[in-house]
């Protein structure tokens, strides 16, 4: 899907051709194939990932710290999936869906995931126009110099390059973690809130939160990203433990951030009663680290996030409804080669970017509903995810255990769950 | 009475046919039409059985037991026999009888899979159009009492189709613009372009018929995109079908990155193999990626020491480097040789010399002492000695540590298609070429 490694890189074959002790060998082995699982872990803290995790540590204090353990689970197992289905059949998961399920499910689901990876861009256009705002620079102006940029990102640059700047920015993420520390929250509190939840405080306002929460770690597109990039890395079935421990790492590295930024929000916000509107606002959990200058530190983490998500958003987006419809995709082909791929990415970005500059639009709620239809949408990819990892046509003898299978199933039933009374409490309302 | 009695078209679409019920003479219902059994042997396969689903069971009739085919319904025989199986035994008909016995026993069963199941929906290599694309539908046409495979289509027109949308728009297009390319434009791919990849796991062991030479015809810098644009099962695939020859041209030509992927699951001998087939240049640059243990088994396996040796002293050298870049077959002559020697030389050694333009007169250590473009050479009587002819001051050449940037920018200062490197005493190494250099420049 992407451009791959150049001439004389880390690649697996160089490493194993140095001269090192057996041991040092298998862990340059081991960062050979890490990578994808870490990258995407990243990508999902993007600007709909901050917006939703401060608002639930401003609104829910510590209450809800434990849905990002069964989350986490989730998560690493559907990563788990993608990845190991990327290794063992070599193809893409729209190619599979579509190997699989025919051209008409391929199709109409193909539809609803470009909605939500629309609603997606556009959290990333907010993300920009967010942080644009906190340094005064208004979002007329911020927001079209951006989607220019973008859209040149992707037709110009090397997209290994955009990812490497990408994660180097996600580094700022590390200031969540400190102001954290320096915070000093009571650490029985956020142990017994993540290990011993009492159920009973659940509000109905809390569904919101909970499926946007299941929206923003879990996101359809992701487990599309995550394959491609196992099969452009050429893993063969011989790597299968390395990527599983990639796939761990990552998922935890970023639910470490999330539980940081929730544990920040809380203990400014929720504990001053401050009611979270904009970004500004969000800004506040980074205070004790910055003081007055919470909000450019908060700024520029957001910035990042959103600039580099909305620039693999509609790229990883086009790549796979071409692969999905057999349309001509490539960065490198011209636009009479491949003239789908790059209307669906110009579009994306086009109509994201003029939906985001609508006088007196909330930026923060698209940030929100945006992971929410993500929510909504995640278990039915993840059925088709379950059912290809079933088949041995596609997996070869790395099909599912019974057990895994059990538990899978056990996620997708508790997402719909978690979908249908957030919709009843929306309806209610 | 005929089998097409209640069937007038000429040409059927996969897609609408699929689903048709089967019924019996009773005009009970046996189940619904779901796939078919070709015979991949054929240019253009007779269909040999329907495969139909019933209560979520799969079964198979063979087509002699049809007795009516049409749109709306397919009747077969009371008594057909039903084969309950996802593949269909087709024995395999070799024509070669040596007795009785034996060939009673030699038609092996090979298990077919369903035409569906291979080409719909899947990526097939189109050999006339040089690409990689997905099967939208599959074309089929009466012949006789039966119905063969002719094209595979792609394109909006049969992706329409297949979303049950193709009626609608054709009445819009028809409505705007009644001449439009689309109403009759459908993207059909002939059968004898068509290149399926079977599956990984089910259909490996199976050998089919699927494959065709038109692969072989084309051009390496062709195949090489089409292998780009596989994924990596499907390309290990084709690779390994390839001859040596082939294997080596169309391995240089693809992308730097692939190269191990293509090579990780060939054996030591077949790498030799294709390596013996290419430039020891181009051979350095492949081995220069793979691990040192691979690397070494594959040069057990190299039959040729002079070529061995030759890669393995390129491979001292950085590949961005003039040492990397160079070619190690070129034509050498001493100054002493008349033009009707070096004429016999030319002859017997062509095969080894990757491009000739100049020859590089060299003393008897190896040291360049002059050069003497080929056309001047031709133009001389039989008996000149190259070394009255030769320019021996202000030879261009380069060393072996010079970076490709100032190799480029030197090649093109002087307007050199080619430039020797030597080391710092004179001695010959190789030749840079300009499309060495080229790569690096579009990079």
């Amino acid at each position: 899907m992407v451009t791959g490694l150049k001439k004389g890189e880390f690649t697996k074959d160089y490493i194993s051709k140095l001269n090192f002790p057996p041991f040092l060998k298998k862990i340059f082995l081991l960062l050979a194939v890490i990578g994808p699982g870490l990258i995407t872990a990243n990508i999902d803290n993007d600007a709909g990932g901050i917006a939703t995790y401060s608002l639930t540590g401003a609104q829910t204090g510590y209450r809800l710290l434990w849905v990002l353990i069964p989350i986490t689970i989730a998560l690493i197992m559907v990563q788990e999936m993608s990845a190991r289905m990327g290794i063992s059949s070599g193809k893409g998961l729209a190619d599979l869906i579509r190997e699989r399920f025919g051209l008409k499910i391929t199709f109409y689901t193909i539809i609803f995931l470009v909605v939500a990876d629309l609603g997606n861009t556009m959290a990333e256009f907010a993300g920009i126009a967010s942080a644009g705002e906190i340094f005064g620079i208004s979002k007329y102006i911020s927001v079209p110099i951006c989607s220019v940029f973008v859209w040149l990102l992707i037709l110009k640059g090397n997209y290994k390059t955009v990812e490497r700047v990408f994660l180097i920015g996600c580094a700022l993420y590390i200031s969540y973690v400190i102001s954290g520390i320096i915070i000093g929250p009571s650490f029985t509190d956020i142990v017994s809130a993540i290990f011993t939840p009492d159920f009973r405080e659940i509000q109905p306002s809390d569904f919101p939160i909970i499926v946007g929460l299941i929206g923003t770690s879990i996101t359809p597109w992701m487990q599309f990203y995550i394959q491609s990039a196992v099969v452009e890395k050429g893993l063969t079935t011989k790597d299968l433990t390395h990527s599983k421990i990639d796939v761990i790492l990552g998922c935890t590295t970023m639910v470490t951030v999330t539980i940081f930024i929730i544990i920040c929000c809380a203990a400014t916000l929720f504990n001053s009663g401050i009611i979270i509107s904009n970004a500004k606002d969000a800004a506040i959990a980074l205070a004790p680290l910055a003081g007055k200058y919470a909000s450019t530190l908060f700024a520029f983490g957001l910035f990042n996030a959103s600039i580099f998500a909305a620039a693999l958003l509609p790229l990883a987006t086009s790549y796979y409804v071409c692969e999905g419809m057999g349309w001509e995709s490539g960065v490198d082909k011209t636009f009479k080669e491949a003239p789908n791929f790059f209307s669906i990415f110009t579009g994306i970005i086009a109509f994201s970017a003029l939906l985001i500059l609508m006088p007196g639009i909330n930026l923060f709620n698209i940030l929100i509903w945006s992971q929410i239809i993500n929510g909504i949408l995640i278990p039915i990819v993840l059925l088709y995810i379950i059912k290809l990892c079933n088949d041995p046509d596609v997996m070869g003898e790395h099909t599912n255990t019974p057990i895994y299978n059990l538990v899978s199933y056990l996620i997708v039933f508790f997402m719909f769950a978690a979908n249908i009374i957030f919709i009843y409490f929306e309806i209610k309302t | 009475m005929s089998v097409f009695d209640a069937f007038t078209d000429i040409t059927l679409n996969f897609s609408d046919l699929i689903g048709t019920p089967i019924i019996n003479e009773e005009k009970n219902k046996v189940g619904s039409l779901t796939d078919f059994f070709v015979n991949y042997e054929d240019i253009f396969p007779e269909v040999l059985a329907l495969q139909f689903k019933k209560n979520n069971q799969v079964f198979y009739v063979r087509w002699e037991h049809i007795l009516s085919f049409s749109r709306r319904k397919i009747i077969i025989r009371n008594e057909s026999p039903i084969g309950r199986s996802r593949t269909f035994p087709k024995i395999c008909q070799k024509k070669t009888v040596t007795n009785l016995m034996f060939s009673q026993f030699s038609g092996q069963a090979v298990e077919y899979p369903p035409l569906g199941k291979v080409i719909l929906d899947r990526q097939i290599v189109d050999t006339h159009g040089k690409k990689v694309v997905r099967v939208n539908d599959i074309q089929f046409i009466r012949v006789g009492q039966n119905i063969r495979v002719t094209h595979a289509e792609i394109g909006m027109r049969s992706l329409l189709r297949r979303l049950g949308f193709e009626k609608l728009v054709d009445f819009f297009v028809k409505i705007i613009n009644p001449n439009s390319k689309y109403l009759t434009g459908n993207l059909l791919i002939s059968w004898k372009y068509v290149h399926a990849i079977p599956d990984k796991t089910v259909h490996s062991n199976v050998r089919l018929n699927l494959k065709n030479d038109e692969l072989n015809n084309l051009h390496p810098a062709d195949l090489a995109d089409i292998l780009e644009d596989l994924d990596p099962h499907s390309r290990d695939l084709i690779f390994k079908e390839l001859d040596p020859e082939m294997a080596a041209e169309t391995l240089i030509e693809v992308e730097p990155e692939i190269q191990p992927m293509l090579l990780k699951f060939e054996s030591p001998e077949r790498v030799a193999d294709i390596i013996e087939n290419m430039g020891t240049d181009e051979a350095a640059d492949i081995l220069e990626d793979l691990s040192h243990d691979i690397r070494e088994r594959i040069f057990e396996n190299i039959e040729d020491d002079e070529i061995q040796e030759d890669i393995q002293e390129l491979l001292e050298y950085d590949e961005d480097t003039a040492g990397g870049l160079m070619s190690t077959e070129f034509l050498t002559v001493r100054p002493g040789h008349t033009k009707s020697e070096i004429m016999q030389i030319i002859q017997n050694e062509h095969d080894d010399i990757e491009t000739l333009y100049e020859l590089y007169v060299i003393d008897d250590s190896d040291k360049l002492i002059g050069t003497c473009s080929l056309n001047k050479l031709l133009i001389q009587n039989e008996n000149l000695k190259v070394g009255d002819l030769m320019i021996t001051n202000d030879i261009k050449c380069l060393t072996p540590e010079t970076h490709w940037k100032e190799v480029a920018s030197y090649m093109s200062k002087y307007n050199l298609f080619y430039v020797p490197v030597v080391e710092q005493d004179h001695t010959l190494l190789g030749i840079v070429f300009i499309d060495d250099v080229l790569p690096w420049l579009l990079d």
